[in-house]
C-alpha cells in the first residue's frame, strides 16, 4: 500500500497537533536525577543490564492511559523497574520490601523536629 | 563499505517492524539526502529485547526539506530536519518503487 507507513505509537507524536507548548522551565528533581544515574550505571557498557532501548521499549507498552499519567521520569522508572523484574534481577517481592523499609526509615526521619 | 556516502539521495522505508524502532512515523516514505556516515552501532531493536551482542548495523546523518515534513506554507524552502537513520531503513531513492 503506497501510504502505508506501518506502525505509529501511541509515543511517536511527531507532527501531531498538540496545542500550544507550555512554555515552562521544570526544576530537575533529586530522584529524577537518581533514576538517570541508575538507568546509567544498569546500561553503561560494561554491565548491559538494562539498556536505554529496553526502557523505551518499557513504557511504549505500558498503553496510552498509564503512559499519559506518568511523568518523562516515571516513565523511566517503572519500566526500568519492569525489566529488572522481567529479567529476574529483583523479584517484586524484594522490590516491595526495601520500598517498606525505606518508606519507615523516611517517615521516621519526618517526625524528627 | 559503507552502502551511502555524504551526498546520496535516499528513501526511508516503511519497515513494519513491531516493538521498539527509532525511526519516527512522520519520516517514513521521505526522501532525503545523506549528510554524513556515523558509525555502527548496535540495532536498537535488538537493544530493546535485550540482545546485546550484535551485529552492529551502520548510522546516517540524513537532511530532510522541511517543507517536505510539514504541511505550513511559511517554512523558509532551505531549511532541513537532520535525523539519525539506520541502514537497513534506507533505500537509494532512484531504486525505490514505493514512492506515495
Amino acid at each position: 500500500m503506497q501510504n502505508d507507513k506501518g506502525t505509529k505509537g501511541y509515543h511517536d507524536v511527531g507532527g501531531d497537533a498538540a496545542g500550544d507548548i507550555p512554555m515552562v522551565e521544570l526544576p530537575w528533581l533529586h530522584w529524577e536525577k537518581q533514576v538517570e544515574a541508575i538507568r546509567g550505571l544498569l546500561g553503561d557498557g560494561t554491565r548491559r543490564i538494562v539498556s536505554l532501548d529496553e526502557v523505551r521499549r518499557g513504557f511504549e507498552s505500558f498503553g496510552l492511559d498509564k503512559y499519559n499519567t506518568l511523568s518523562f521520569y516515571r516513565r523511566r522508572l517503572e519500566a526500568m523497574t519492569d525489566i529488572l523484574i522481567e529479567k529476574g534481577i529483583v523479584t517484586r517481592a524484594e522490590l516491595d520490601a526495601a520500598i517498606k523499609d525505606t518508606t519507615a526509615r523516611w517517615s521516621t526521619l519526618d517526625d524528627t523536629p | 563499505m559503507t552502502r551511502f556516502a555524504a551526498g546520496d539521495r535516499v528513501r526511508v522505508l516503511a519497515l513494519h517492524k513491531d516493538g521498539h524502532v527509532r525511526i519516527p512515523y512522520y519520516i517514513r516514505h521521505r526522501t532525503g539526502q545523506v549528510t554524513q556516515y556515523c558509525g555502527t552501532y548496535l540495532n536498537p531493536e535488538d537493544l530493546a529485547v535485550g540482545h546485546t551482542s550484535g551485529p552492529a548495523v551502520d548510522l546516517y546523518r540524513v537532511a530532510f526539506a522541511q517543507t517536505q515534513l510539514w504541511p505550513d506554507d511559511g517554512i523558509p524552502s532551505q531549511d532541513t530536519l537532520v535525523i539519525e537513520i539506520y541502514d537497513h531503513w534506507l533505500a537509494p531513492e532512484k531504486d525505490s518503487d514505493d514512492a506515495p
